[in-house]
């Protein structure tokens, strides 16, 4: 019966006939569907069908976990090609570029500020321009920190929220711009003396409680 | 054939008019400072009270049931005694209808800023005003029914289909999804847990749209649009398949809010292609509307009330084609949780409902009051100021939407996020909340004006209370051979009978197997449930309405887990009474925000958000220190959520106290070595307890015990 209202027959179409209804002086014609509303309708049903049987049927969709699988391993492809490029080894060691430095000011303002200060005399996190280190003073210790955080201390890993570049960048920028300035308010000192002249006579390390 | 005289009653519809207008202007006051407030957290007026979290579900819940409620009463009980020829069935019906109606908005009015909600959208009055509201819509459902069996009409006109569709359907959604374990007399946890929870919520969520916001609605644009245009209905034969169809294929469409989520695959496909057959019934109710105006265009461009009528059937005809977009897989990657939602909505809100609204008004008031609209032209200017405020408003939001979703997914060449911070995508769209905020404000002085206008039209007449008709006594018999829809028509009780099945089916298709297949939500061994300290927390969490602006669902994207972690899995929800998972992410999402920081992060960012984001649009939280939790319901709430089938042992509910001041007291030792000392009872340490926890269990986890469908 709904089929037969569904199906608009161009012999037999009516134009703007009332019906008898009257309802609060309100008519209604007795117009045919409008015959490509019935074609979208019955378009959706196709789509509804194709839909679920491309999902759940014959499963030549992806399930979400499978979708997810394949951006993933889209993205390991990738990145590994990317890795493999030349603008994908750079080598782990402090930048001198300006433009570079620069670069690590911005990350360092942006993602360092709360915990290390603006200035990087510290807060929550330990005073960045005394000589004084908790995990070394090399290139290499500054990647390997800032990428993988301090996590029982509250620092978080960094490695995939900044690039490799830009991990550098930050390094740099607070080796050679932060480092030996003097903050408004310095946090006391926490770890290792690495001074030039006596890094090796380091004072026996006054770690933090926790 | 005899005539009587009979009268309708337009007091009542008087009452509603009024409640209309001014529950409209308060809830679009409300919407325009919490508008203002997301770009000057400050606005919140430095009160618990009236901060974001809080009053949102207060606009939300003002604009949909206050002003979108009253109108609906409005609509119906001016109609439907029109369409019947009899006067309501009982005028004490009504007015209980009505006075129960306002008190109910006057109780959520005071119990949401005071913090009191279940958190479900939409669905956040508690426990007694729930019942308070189904014993309304009793009242409401009783007075319609019992006029339309008293009626002097053989048939049901569609305006009335569509609201016994509404009387039904919203009865059926609330009860449903209300169902709560009341703790005390203001608090209660929803039966449901976790996915289950989500499913029902937004298929609640989903049918409120359609069936508050949009069954009432077209049943009084069959009314009063070839009423107000003096045209014949455009097609009988399309309402009908309209109205069916859209009755029964809305109720599935409800888990297109939960794509890409920890809900089953084969829901999830459900809800899409779902709405996907939903635009064709949609746009029937559209193309009948707007073909009823054939031959009266000339009219349209000088009638206020036609204008406003088209501008809200065309905003329905763009909302519901927009909808069924937004659950294609592929675009709901990129909208959702971004304000291209909000936009979405208030397409349908201040276009569909509002217009629609502000033309029935215009409609009855000079009718009941028997006399001329006041002034045309102040009615022309507010239909301008609506219809640039709307489209300030959500040309602003598709902007900020679109640059959210596009920020929130751009990666580097390098492999990392471009935008790792979550604030920098914030930052971003501030100017954008600004220009929302405009048109939000010019939306409101068009309401203010026609409030102005209305109430100097009805000073210049005088109310016909009861207002005489002479109607023919009842025909009850066919006169001509009529089609078996025709006498359906005729025949209240199975018409109600059959819209009921027709909107029980879909719900019960996706509920049972959630519920009863167990492989639906794979449990992980090492998820456990809440410390007593840690349930404090989830409620203080929910207390502030945090689930307004945080989401805890990390979808399966590369995007989401590189920002955020491993992505949520439905197993991490059974504890979750209610789910928190949101709908909407104006900050970061924080299902894995648990041990990220220290606790002395979050005691700083609570106390001054910009201390730790600079620039945060998120609201000091300086209340969190000096409220102290019930320490004395403790031992309840785990009993509570025991009773719920949280497994915790009975030896845990007796020292809920004891476990409680343990952690407490671990968590303020710890800020203290921070420099900072607090009340180990304080909602902030409760608070700083529950973020802590969130989304670490599953680290326990190997991957191999992850069960996926």
């Amino acid at each position: 019966m709904i089929l037969n209202l569904l199906t608009p027959n161009t012999m037999t179409q009516r134009r703007d006939e009332l019906t008898n209804h009257d309802y609060d002086g309100i008519q209604e014609y007795d117009n045919d569907l409008p015959p490509w509303w019935v074609f979208l309708f019955y378009l959706t049903f196709v789509f509804a069908l194709i839909y679920l049987l491309n999902y759940h049927v014959f499963q030549t969709a992806p399930s979400q976990s499978q979708e997810y699988a394949m951006e993933m391993e889209a993205a390991r492809v990738e990145l590994a090609a990317y890795e493999a490029s030349a603008a994908g080894q750079l080598p782990i060691s402090f930048m001198e570029k300006e433009t570079d430095l620069e670069a690590g000011k911005q990350i360092y303002s942006k993602n360092c500020v709360p915990c290390h200060g603006p200035d990087g005399g510290g807060t929550v996190g330990p005073n960045l321009t005394d000589q004084y280190y908790l995990h070394g003073n090399t290139a290499e210790d500054y990647f390997k920190v800032i990428s993988n955080g301090v996590p029982e201390k509250g620092m978080i890993p960094w490695n995939n929220t900044l690039s490799r570049r830009e991990i550098l960048q930050v390094a740099s920028y607070i080796q050679n711009r932060l480092h030996g300035t003097t903050p408004a308010q310095p946090k006391e000192p926490q770890g290792t003396l690495h001074d030039k002249s006596i890094s090796m006579l380091s004072k026996k390390p006054k770690m933090n409680a926790n | 054939m005899p005539q009587t005289t009979i009268y309708y009653d337009n007091k009542i519809v008087r009452n509603f008019a009024w409640a209309t207008v001014l529950w409209g202007i308060v809830g679009m006051l409300v919407g325009v400072l919490i508008a203002v407030q997301l770009f000057m957290p400050e606005a919140n007026l430095n009160t618990e009270y009236t901060t974001y979290g809080r009053i949102r579900p207060l606009h939300t819940n003002a604009v949909i049931f206050a002003f979108v409620g009253n109108a609906i009463f409005m609509g119906v009980y001016y109609s439907l005694q029109r369409l019947l020829k009899t006067r309501m069935w009982s005028d004490a019906l009504s007015q209980i209808n009505f006075w129960g109606w306002q008190l109910i908005i006057v109780a959520a009015a005071i119990s949401l800023p005071l913090g009191y909600t279940t958190s479900k959208e939409y669905a956040e009055l508690e426990w007694p005003i729930d019942i308070a509201i189904t014993l309304m819509w009793v009242v409401f459902g009783l007075n319609m029914i019992m006029t339309i069996l008293n009626r002097r009409e053989q048939h049901m006109y569609v305006a009335i289909w569509f609201y016994i569709a509404t009387f039904v359907t919203v009865a059926v959604l609330h009860i449903v999804n209300s169902f709560e374990l009341p703790l005390t007399l203001f608090k209660s946890y929803s039966f449901y847990a976790g996915v289950q929870d989500a499913l029902v919520q937004w298929w609640y969520g989903h049918n409120a749209v359609a069936f508050f916001l949009t069954t009432p609605y077209l049943g009084m644009m069959y009314y009063f649009m070839p009423k107000a245009a003096n045209r014949p209905v455009y097609s009988y034969r399309l309402s009908i398949i309209h109205f069916w169809s859209l009755i029964f294929i809305y109720i599935w469409a409800g888990p297109h809010h939960l794509l890409y989520s920890s809900l089953p695959d084969w829901a999830q496909s459900l809800g899409v292609v779902f709405s996907i057959m939903l635009i064709a019934p949609s746009w029937g109710g559209m193309i009948n509307g707007l073909l009823t105006l054939r031959g009266v265009w000339d009219k349209v461009r000088v009638d206020p009330v036609l204008k406003m009528m088209v501008v809200a059937v065309t905003g329905y005809g763009m909302a519901t084609f927009e909808g069924p977009m937004h659950s294609l897989k592929s675009v709901n990657a990129l909208s959702h949780f971004t304000d291209w939602i909000p936009a979405h909505v208030h397409v349908g809100t201040l276009a569909w409902n509002g217009m629609f609204t502000f033309a029935i008004l215009y409609y009855i008031i000079p009718r009941i009051f028997r006399t001329e609209l006041y002034s045309l032209r102040l009615a022309n200017m507010h239909f301008w100021l609506s219809t640039i405020g709307l489209v300030f408003w959500v040309v602003a939001m598709y902007w900020s939407g679109i640059t959210q979703g596009l920020m929130w997914k751009q990666f580097t060449a390098e492999g990392t996020l471009q935008y790792p911070n979550f604030l920098e995508t914030v930052l971003q769209v501030i100017p954008m909340y600004m220009v929302r905020a405009l048109g939000g404000t010019i939306y409101l002085i068009g309401a203010l004006i026609m409030a102005y206008n209305l109430i100097r039209t009805a000073a210049s007449g005088s109310l016909i209370s009861d207002e005489p008709a002479l109607v023919p006594q009842r025909d009850t018999n066919e006169h001509e051979a009529v089609s078996w829809h025709r006498r359906l028509e005729g025949k209240p009780a199975l018409f109600t009978v059959l819209v009921t099945l027709a909107v029980l089916i879909g719900g019960i298709v996706e509920f049972m197997p959630a519920f009863l297949v167990k492989s639906n939500v794979p449990t992980l061994a090492s998820v456990k449930p809440y410390t007593p300290l840690e349930l404090h927390g989830r409620d203080v969490y929910i207390k502030e309405g945090c689930v307004g602006c945080h989401s805890q669902m990390i979808r399966p994207f590369r995007s989401e887990t590189e920002r955020y972690g491993e992505y949520s899995k439905a197993g991490e929800f059974v504890y979750d009474h209610p789910f928190l998972w949101g709908s909407k992410r104006t900050g970061p999402d924080l299902h894995r925000i648990g041990g990220k920081y220290q606790d002395s992060w979050h005691y700083n960012h609570m106390m001054v958000p910009e201390s730790m984001s600079p620039g945060s649009i998120m609201p000091a939280y300086p209340w969190l220190v000096e409220n102290i939790i019930d320490t004395s319901l403790t031992s309840d709430m785990v009993a509570a959520m025991r009773t719920l089938g949280v497994p915790y042992s009975s030896q845990t509910v007796n020292d809920a106290s004891l476990l409680l001041n343990e952690q407490a007291l671990q968590i303020t030792e710890r800020l203290k070595k921070d420099g900072i000392s607090t009340h180990s009872h304080s909602e902030m340490v409760a608070l700083i307890a529950y973020l802590q926890r969130l989304g670490i269990d599953i680290r326990q986890t190997t991957t191999t015990q992850i069960i996926t469908p």
